[in-house]
């Protein structure tokens, strides 16, 4: 998967992990420079993926605020944010990160609103990544109807499709990548 | 966006409309061979000559005999199957009443073409798609107004949740087979049919268009490029986790109420 981001600066905070890190590599080889721009072309904020408790997530949404609307006063500007699918289907075991999760969720539909309408703002909701797992829970793979985790890369491609330049009509949505988890009841009853 | 569809055998209905044909267009550029399924004979083999590869295949998708009938002649030409984009529908746009005034007849059209069709299209394609064992894509083109209701519509509304609720029973019941099926729910989009709706003579919005639009963070329509664009990463393999899924391609639609 090719998209092409010459000459777009993005800029990648939060949490450090081998997703996050993967998404750098990526992008970097689609053509973006990565670094910490004072008015990036994308924001990109990366949330812990693997179930935190005590997570605090309002520095990174309040930096996300700022920064868009800089971008809303230039005129153009992306911002994504990569999320636990649990942002739209809380996980019983999990009630604190699911609730802040869905915080993340809100405040991306909420900006949606506020920042457009020349700044996108989107979540990829990540499921059961990785042997071993580096994001989500092996609970998740009970109810996902693709049979197995999903791949690193698999959830950088998503977040490419957000940062690609010919995706222009798509803001305040979470595209889930979790094999279905998050489609339905993955039981024979 | 790039992707290596690598030969794929891809058909898409409804694709000599706006939506369709841009839908068709983007699988093309990307390596898809192409069925370009319509009930509109002309149109699909006046498009399917544009592009590399590709046929027109004449399919009414109410009838299950004519859905088999260009499954099998999809399977004659091209020995497989991969990726369906149902995309046909109608919307209602003399009857809108409310419900209680609503035509059982206008109800029936409706819904037999946009929600019994995606069945019968669907059923007739995955014959050939899980016998091949290799997996497959569907993508269903559904509506914003299947996930935020709107008036004077009911049976559209209707038939477009039931869309984006199938959607999801299929990606629970094809997936452990390696089919991936997710939705796009579009928004407003322009095509020729709207482009009158939306503007007037002075190329400004016409009527209530503008306010109209204030409900959108985007505050235009969309293309059928921005919707093909969506479904071209849906069918890609780069999209081999995600299942389903509604997207709304809806200039944030959906997001929330602005006003």
């Amino acid at each position: 998967m090719e998209i092409n981001l010459e000459g777009k600066a993005i800029t990648l905070r939060g949490d450090d992990n081998p997703v996050s890190a993967a998404l750098g590599v990526a992008l970097a080889a689609n053509g973006a420079t990565l670094g910490d721009h004072a008015y990036p072309d994308m924001l990109i904020l990366s949330f812990p993926l693997l179930p935190t408790e005590g997570l605090v997530v309002e520095p990174l949404l309040a930096r996300a605020e700022s920064i868009g609307e800089a971008m809303a006063q230039r005129g153009h500007g992306r911002i994504l944010c990569l999320v636990s699918a649990a942002a739209g289907m809380p996980m019983r075991r999990h009630p604190d990160y699911s609730r802040r999760m869905a915080n993340v969720l809100i405040t991306v539909r909420t900006l949606a609103m506020r920042l457009g309408p020349n700044v996108l703002v989107n979540a990829v909701g990540v499921g059961a990544i990785g042997e071993p797992l580096v994001a989500g829970d092996a609970a998740m793979l009970g109810h996902a109807s693709v049979t197995r985790p999903g791949t690193i890369e698999e959830v950088v491609d998503t977040a490419l499709f957000f940062a690609d330049p010919l995706n222009t009509y798509t803001t305040g949505q979470m595209l889930s990548v979790d094999g279905g988890w998050t489609a339905g009841y993955g039981r024979n009853f | 966006m790039r992707v290596e569809l690598g030969g794929r055998v891809a058909l898409v209905t409804g694709a000599a409309g706006t939506i369709g044909r841009a839908i068709a267009r983007r699988l093309s550029d990307n390596g898809a061979r192409v069925v370009i399924a319509d009930i509109n004979r002309e149109g699909a083999e006046a498009f399917a000559a544009e592009l590399p590869e590709a046929m027109a295949a004449t399919i009414d998708i109410t009838s299950q005999d004519s859905t088999e009938a260009g499954v099998a002649a999809t399977i004659a030409r091209y020995g497989r199957l991969d990726i369906l984009v149902n995309n046909a529908g109608v919307n209602s746009f003399v009857h809108r009443v409310t419900i209680d005034a609503f035509p059982s007849e206008e109800w029936e059209r409706v819904t037999r073409i946009d929600l019994d069709g995606l069945y019968r299209m669907s059923h007739a394609a995955l014959q050939p798609m899980v016998a091949q064992g290799e997996g497959g894509r569907i993508i269903n083109i559904a509506s914003v107004v299947g996930l935020a209701a709107m008036r004077l519509q009911s049976a559209f509304v209707a038939a477009k949740a039931g869309i984006i609720h199938v959607t999801r029973s299929m990606a629970l019941e094809l997936g452990p087979q390696g089919i991936l099926t997710n939705a796009i729910a579009p928004g407003s989009i322009m095509s020729e049919g709207t482009r009158s709706l939306f503007y007037g003579a002075d190329g400004k919005f016409a009527g209530r268009t503008e306010e109209f639009m204030r409900h959108l963070p985007l505050g235009r329509p969309g293309t059928a490029e921005e919707i093909a664009e969506a479904v071209l990463f849906l069918a890609s393999p780069n999209a081999a986790y995600v299942n389903g899924q509604v997207l709304a391609v809806d200039g944030g639609w959906t997001a929330g109420y602005m006003l």
